[in-house]
């Protein structure tokens, strides 16, 4: 029997594909010049077809790869190198039970966001932390395979992975475990992650789909309270000093702030005048760096209180209140009413074919200002090699941050990188884009690891560039490697990932 | 002295490595009377690097370690199964490392106290969130983390003390160092976040009653403390267990931020009164569940704002509240201000002399309780047998029952049902038979509650071995946590014996 | 290796597309938007994502870079879509005008797909065979529409009816599909003409607007139709055309003057923003007969909606018929969801279309109507087939066909 007609075997023919075409429209995740052709797509519809699935790739020795939304900005969730099957998540997609009283929702992981969300929201009820800035299309399963956190209620609820219960995941080698209370077979339904033994849930949590598919998830969920507030603020020079500092306030006033995020300067300048993405905030005279906060509460008084609490800080950081209406530039009031899960979305194609490229990573609130100033010469460093893009695109990358929200604890999600062009224009493909953009991207990656951030969207890219310019320490890359062998001998799930190899 | 003896003293020096047989049975209980283990050699090591080296030769010699942190675990945890092998007594280790003040977060080794390390971090206007357990005034933040303690205080807000960890230090089983969460990037400066790098390999640590690693060092996200705070308590109404049950549901329904909540059911408080345990109880008639919490804010606005917000729950459930001192029966009062949070479950202990509870820690659903505290009633009747077999040689019947019930994560509580009987040593006779009688009942009133299918954190010797004994893990979980653990440590050095390996 | 000329033309859409993937997936509340991609829903779980817009720009992309070839294999794939706009709608789109996602301004997925079947047709992998007949049937003298029928059958309702005439300031391009598939409606309009005391011009040897071909993708077996019709449209004298077919009127709006390289000499506007006019200056009155209320909704076609931003007058002129309770479908204007019809997959890939239907009957039937108002014939009769196969007692029907039950 061949590889195909085995794997349609399991999932029937529908679900299996080998078509030329089909392999293309999963060879890509954002950006277009990590590609990665795989030799089979399947669509599971369970956690028993995918141990099969597996079984059977550990037989054949072919790599698989699960994709939920294929949102990973590094190539997380195509093949690495053309070869391999892509898990396709996204017929999981179902919601499996709603425990309204222990406010628990248990659903496939395939299921995006944005639709869990909507879901929930008939009950009054929401994830808390919304997941990734690309939620309308993300996965839950993703975000857990990535602690994914962005796209609103990350001031408050941190990473999607603090609110986990439990999960089901089918390990590479076949087998199918539940964690955290589903770990005694006599529970009846998820209530707890910790507990039982170690928190093997944790394993799979940022695993960057190395450890297990996972398939099932449970996440507390919460009341969405029936107040909220939303302002934006207009910062003084050195703004991006001044959001770190007044992101670190918050905290040490330990004021329950659900979002607070910054806007780059830069965003703000080119994105007014030159290239017309903030019509909203085109009136200002000054176009510096923009905070803004959103917070919720369960009564009008209490919703008052915490603005007082708030507004405080960043009078006293000399923040200028921007109007209460979209139009008037409360950036806050879009995000927390329109427009979630696209507070990100224009980093990319600002003109043409530009795409983002960023190194998310989290980092102490207090350090990324430095990060940025490093950032800024490090783009004058490159100037050759951005110059030499220029030549062929009409156009010079820009180097900088997306928004940046102020997450667990004290830290903050940097989305810095650059914006830079794919190698096809204008009816040529020009190998050297390719060759710089990798290049470059190495030596932006390494400039933001040696400030000791921390990766959390590790795909091909930083994880084997972690190993390979030693930011791990070796005891710490042999732990890693000694379960991923022990959970998956043949390096079937990711491989290449980490740079784990199967002749490892 | 032995060869080992030898090497242990070249690493930690003499002072901090004992075979005298006293000191051996120093460490030979935790806080059950009827697990013991004596050990071969205790040692005090002053680092990880020490632990490194002690872990190296105990591979080569193959004798198991058992870390202990301040020993209060109640499952017969942190000393030997068995006779033989080294407690790692990580007491020595309880220095405060680093307080970020900036990023709030405070690195400790492993073997502090928690309240130790309050005591410390109040005098910046800071504390710990989650208080660690109810034992907090010994019990350790390394056994915290290795059971995902909760309990003692701020369970409610901010749920187990593993919600709160950063960063960990940990040396494995085979000797090698590492450092987790950001600190895995060679190039981070200090700990700021636990998320990322890879997969979150502290998690393994976490509730791992020390099979996988020994902590060494604990990076703790910190919170300011609030200004302003308030506690009430409350009589229930008749059927307190289902009241306290809707009060619980409804606060996580309405998302009402509390700090504590917490339950004590009827027979506690009614044979407490009659014990003499509550004096702040006596002047209630009725002697019914009671019901309290605690709340912090920023502001006096924001806390009577949340006050309202609670009380409506409370009354609309018919509680009743009382006055608002200790002696007018607020426990709460008595909870927050004079960190009765480490002490109010103490009272579990001793009740009559030599009483001690067997108990079954575990967390479970809200809406489980009420049934599980039947279905131990109806356990309690069909073991009366037994239990009038040590009344008889004790004068008095064991009780069945549950500590406070306390809210914590999500819509959890922390659940302490079991049953207080008596050591067996009574008036100068060893009685063998309430060793067996109670190991017998205890097992049992573990098996019936595992069945209810709560999550058991703490798992000591007798938990995580009964979990495989009766099968409530599935193959694949098992076989998944074993070669987890021959991975990590080929021979089985650490803790030898918990979860059967 | 085939030529690619116009997917080409495309390289910025194509290379602007981030690969988010919303265009299969979003669900936002907030702005009116259930899901995207009619295609892919009706796949249901086989969805592979060559089944929507983001896989679909992945081949593309890999087609320009010189990694993939076209082929008959690919034009079945790319056949299968409704041309409806949806992912267009939602891709990078905020819905606010105070924020701009810029990828909104560069991508226009239509476009991309049309280059894409131009090409294929180029090179020879298409049109499909039903395709290629309906194409045969619209150049075929003796028949000049894609139903097959000979060229008289078209102009057989104008027998039935009275106030028509060869000339006037009004002509109205009566298409092919009414003519010779739904009659009735054409019948009807004239009933609300006659009542409004109003005449229309009709157009001698109307030949087929070409909707088919150019959404086919053949562009080149269009252009005698365009030619001929306004020569013919121009003897009638008239000022304005109007249209009662979504597709004819984006093929006369959007369509002729670019294929035609020059402005129409004539302006062309909806059927119902006449019926409105007659409404408004009262010439049409209808009658307010003591009927239960009938709720009603309104579906909105792509190539009138979505393509050509036109979502009002049909509203209005419902908003004036008495007796008639207007509600909005969950998904509605630019949200609205496809019936199904539209690219060609009616006619290639019937039972696709019948899927994608199904999806829309099944939002109407639970927002509780009576019936289902729309104004394209395509709409009208894909819906239709689709309410048949249905246990329920709603009605679809154009909204000429609506009032004239009212007059
Ligand atoms: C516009 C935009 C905004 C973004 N904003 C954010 C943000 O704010 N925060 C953030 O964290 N990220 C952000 N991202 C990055 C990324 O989209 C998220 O991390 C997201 O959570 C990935 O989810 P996904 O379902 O698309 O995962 P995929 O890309 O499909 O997969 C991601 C990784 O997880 C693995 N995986 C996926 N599903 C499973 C499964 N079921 N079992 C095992 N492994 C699995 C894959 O193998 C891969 O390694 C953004 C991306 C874009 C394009
Ligand atoms: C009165 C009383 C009240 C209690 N209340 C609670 C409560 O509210 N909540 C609760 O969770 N528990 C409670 N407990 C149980 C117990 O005290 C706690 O779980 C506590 O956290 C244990 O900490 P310890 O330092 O005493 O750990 P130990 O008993 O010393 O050890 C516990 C486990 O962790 C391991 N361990 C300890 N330190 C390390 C280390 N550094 N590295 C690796 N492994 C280590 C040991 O091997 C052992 O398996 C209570 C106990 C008592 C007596
Ligand atoms: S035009 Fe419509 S059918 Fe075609 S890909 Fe876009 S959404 Fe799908
Ligand atoms: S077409 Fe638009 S919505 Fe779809 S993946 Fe590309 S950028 Fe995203």
């Amino acid at each position: 029997m061949t590889l195909i007609q085995k794997l349609q075997n399991i999932v029937t023919e529908k679900f299996a594909s080998d078509d030329i075409y089909v392999r293309h429209a999963y060879s890509r995740n954002v950006h277009p010049d990590l590609q990665g052709v795989p030799e089979y797509v399947v669509r599971p519809k369970d956690a028993k077809e995918i141990s099969e699935i597996l079984k059977v790739a550990n037989e054949e020795n072919i790599p698989v790869i699960p994709r939920g939304g294929g949102d990973c900005e590094w190539g997380g969730s195509i093949a690495t190198g053309d070869v391999g099957i892509i898990l396709d998540m996204k017929r999981m997609d179902n919601i499996m039970n709603l425990d309204e009283e222990n406010l628990i929702c248990t659903v496939e992981a395939g299921i995006s966001w944005g639709k869990l969300n909507e879901y929930l929201s008939r009950f009054g009820l929401y994830t808390g932390c919304m997941g990734p800035g690309s939620g309308l299309t993300a996965s839950i399963g993703g975000g857990i395979s990535h602690h994914s956190v962005g796209a609103g209620g990350c001031a408050k609820y941190g990473a999607c992975t603090n609110q986990l219960v439990s999960l089901e995941v089918v390990l590479p080698t076949g087998e199918i475990i539940e964690t955290g209370s589903q770990a005694n077979k006599f529970s009846k339904f998820p209530f707890n992650r910790f507990g039982n033994g170690p928190d093997l849930a944790g394993l799979f949590c940022g695993d960057n789909g190395i450890y297990g598919v996972k398939t099932k998830v449970s996440l507390q969920v919460f009341p969405k309270p029936p107040f909220a507030n939303y302002k934006t603020f207009l910062c003084p020079r050195n703004s991006a000093e001044v959001a770190a500092q007044i992101f670190t306030e918050i905290r040490q006033k330990g004021i329950d702030v659900y979002d607070a995020m910054y806007i780059d300067e830069i965003l703000i300048k080119l994105g007014t005048n030159t290239f017309g993405m903030y019509p909203m905030f085109e009136h200002l005279k000054r176009k510096r760096g923009i905070v803004f906060y959103v917070v919720e509460a369960n009564s009008e008084q209490e919703l008052e209180e915490k603005i007082k609490q708030l507004d405080n800080i960043l009078l006293s950081n000399k923040a200028e209140e921007l109007g209460s209406e979209i139009a008037d530039g409360n950036f806050a009031k879009w995000h927390y009413t329109e427009g979630q899960w696209q507070t990100y979305h224009n980093c990319w194609g600002i003109i043409p074919t530009f795409e983002n490229i960023t190194t998310e990573c989290f980092t102490p609130i207090k350090s990324f200002p430095k990060i940025l100033k490093d950032i800024e010469v490090w783009d004058i460093e490159n100037e050759e090699n951005m110059k030499k893009i220029e030549e062929i695109a009409g156009f010079r990358p820009i180097s900088g941050t997306g928004v940046v929200p102020l997450v667990d604890g004290n830290n903050v999600e940097l989305t810095c990188g650059f914006t830079t062009f794919g190698c096809y224009h204008d009816g040529e493909y020009h190998e050297i884009i390719k060759d710089i953009n990798l290049k470059l991207w190495k030596s932006f990656l390494t400039l933001v690891l040696k400030h000791g951030v921390q990766f959390y969207m590790m795909g091909s890219i930083p994880s084997r560039l972690m190993v390979e310019i030693g930011a791990y320490t070796s005891e710490y890359y042999n732990l890693m490697k000694s379960i991923k062998k022990t959970l998956d001998p043949h390096m079937i799930l990711s491989r290449g990932k980490f740079n784990f190899w199967e002749d490892d | 002295m032995s060869e080992v003896y030898q090497k242990l003293k070249k690493i930690v020096s003499e002072k901090f490595v004992s075979n005298d047989l006293y000191m051996r049975h120093a460490y030979s209980r935790n806080v059950d009377p009827v697990l013991q283990g004596i050990p071969e050699y205790v040692v005090r090591p002053k680092d990880a690097k020490e632990i490194s080296e002690i872990l190296k030769i105990v591979n080569e010699e193959n004798i198991p370690v058992i870390p202990r942190g301040a020993g209060c675990c109640e499952f017969g945890g942190s000393k030997p199964i068995g006779d033989g092998g080294i407690v790692l007594d990580m007491k020595r280790m309880e220095n405060i490392i680093n307080l970020d003040e900036e990023n709030l977060i405070i690195t400790v080794e492993a073997g502090i106290s928690w309240s130790k390390l309050n005591e410390y971090l109040s005098q910046f206007g800071l504390y710990t969130g989650c208080m660690g357990p109810g034992s907090g005034l010994t019990a350790s933040v390394g056994g915290g983390i290795s059971h995902h303690s909760v309990g003692g205080g701020g369970c409610a807000k901010y749920g187990a003390c593993t919600n709160q960890l950063v960063s960990l230090e940990i040396v494995l089983p085979t000797g090698e160092i590492i450092e987790t969460g950001s600190q895995a990037n060679k190039y981070s400066k200090f700990p700021f976040n636990r998320f990322g790098n890879g997969p979150d390999l502290a998690s393994l640590f976490c509730g791992d009653n020390g099979i996988f690693g020994v902590k060494t060092k604990v990076s703790l996200q910190v919170f300011p403390r609030p200004d302003f705070a308030n506690y009430k308590t409350f009589l229930l109404p008749r059927k307190s267990v289902e009241a306290s049950v809707n009060i619980f549901t409804e606060i996580r329904k309405k998302g009402v931020d509390v700090y504590d909540a917490i339950y004590i059911m009827d027979l506690l408080v009614s044979v407490g009164c009659q014990y003499g345990l509550f004096p702040l109880w006596d002047n209630l008639k009725r002697k019914r569940g009671v019901f309290f919490y605690v709340i912090e804010a920023n502001s006096e606005v924001e806390l009577e704002e949340k006050t309202k917000q609670l009380d409506n729950i409370l009354l609309t459930n018919k509680a009743e509240e009382l006055g608002p001192e200790i002696a007018d029966g607020n426990f709460a009062k008595w909870h927050y201000t004079e960190q009765g949070h480490w002490l109010f479950a103490h009272n579990l202990w001793g009740v009559v002399p030599g009483f001690e509870p067997l108990d079954a820690e575990c967390h479970t659903p809200i809406n489980s309780y009420p049934a599980i505290l039947k279905d131990l009633d109806q356990w309690d009747q069909e073991h009366s047998e037994e239990m009038n077999m040590i009344l008889e040689i004790a004068g008095f019947r064991p009780i069945t029952g549950s500590g406070p019930i306390i809210l914590i994560d999500g819509n959890n509580v922390e659940f302490t049902c079991g049953f207080t009987s008596f050591a067996s040593y009574i008036d100068g006779k060893y009685y063998d038979i309430i060793r067996e009688t109670n190991i017998k009942l205890w097992k049992s009133i573990l098996e019936r509650v595992t069945k209810w299918g709560v999550q058991w954190y703490m798992m000591g010797e007798i938990m995580s071995r009964l979990m495989i004994e009766i099968g409530a893990y599935s193959e694949e979980y098992y076989n998944f946590l074993k070669s987890i653990k021959k991975t990590l440590d080929p021979n089985l050095i650490l803790s030898r014996g918990k979860f059967n390996f | 290796m085939s030529k690619i000329e116009n997917l080409k033309k495309q390289w910025e859409a194509i290379m602007s597309c981030m690969g988010c993937g919303d265009c299969g997936f979003a669900i936002r509340p907030a702005v009116g938007r259930y899901l995207v991609c009619p295609v892919k829903e009706a796949k249901g779980e086989e969805g592979f994502e060559i089944w929507f817009a983001r896989g679909r720009m992945n081949v593309l992309k890999s087609i320009l870079e010189g990694k993939l070839e076209l082929s008959k294999d690919l034009a079945e794939f790319a056949y299968q879509c409704s041309e409806c706009g949806s992912c267009t709608d939602t891709c990078h789109e905020t819905h606010n005008p105070y924020i701009i996602l810029n990828t909104s301004k560069w991508i226009d997925h239509v476009e991309v797909w049309h280059a894409l079947r131009q090409d294929l047709i180029k090179a020879g992998f298409a049109p499909l065979d039903r395709h290629a007949k309906l194409i045969e049937y619209m150049n075929n003298p003796d028949m000049r529409n894609p139903y097959g029928e000979p060229k008289e059958k078209k102009f057989e309702w104008l027998n039935d009816v009275k106030g028509v005439s060869k000339t006037g300031d009004l002509a109205f391009y009566a298409g092919c599909t009414e003519p010779l598939r739904q009659k009735e409606t054409l019948l009807n309009l004239a009933k609300i003409f006659n009542a409004a005391g109003k005449e229309f011009a009709v157009i001698e040897d109307e030949w087929c607007c070409g909707s088919i071909s150019i959404r086919i993708g053949d562009i080149e077996a269009v252009k005698p139709n365009i030619e001929h019709n306004i020569e013919q449209i121009k003897k009638t004298g008239a000022k304005k055309v109007f249209v009662a077919c979504a597709g004819c009127y984006r093929t006369l709006k959007k369509d002729w003057p670019e294929i035609f390289g020059q402005d129409l000499p004539f302006e062309v506007v909806n059927v119902t923003e006449v019926l409105l006019d007659l409404i408004n200056n009262e010439s049409l009155k209808i009658p307010e007969k003591d009927t239960e209320v009938i709720k009603v909704a309104y579906h909105d076609p792509c190539h009138l909606g979505r393509h050509m931003d036109f979502y009002e007058p049909p509203r209005e002129v419902i908003a004036k018929i008495p007796n008639t309770e207007m509600i909005e479908l969950r998904r509605n204007r630019n949200n609205a969801w496809c019936c199904g019809a539209g690219g060609g997959v009616k006619s290639q890939f019937p039972e696709l279309a019948l899927d994608i239907a199904k999806d829309r009957i099944d939002e109407a039937v639970e927002s509780g109507i009576d019936i289902l108002l729309t104004e394209c014939p395509f709409c009208v009769g894909n819906l239709a087939d689709s309410v048949k196969k249905e246990n329920t007692n709603m009605k679809v029907l154009d909204i000429i066909d609506y009032i004239a039950t009212k007059i």
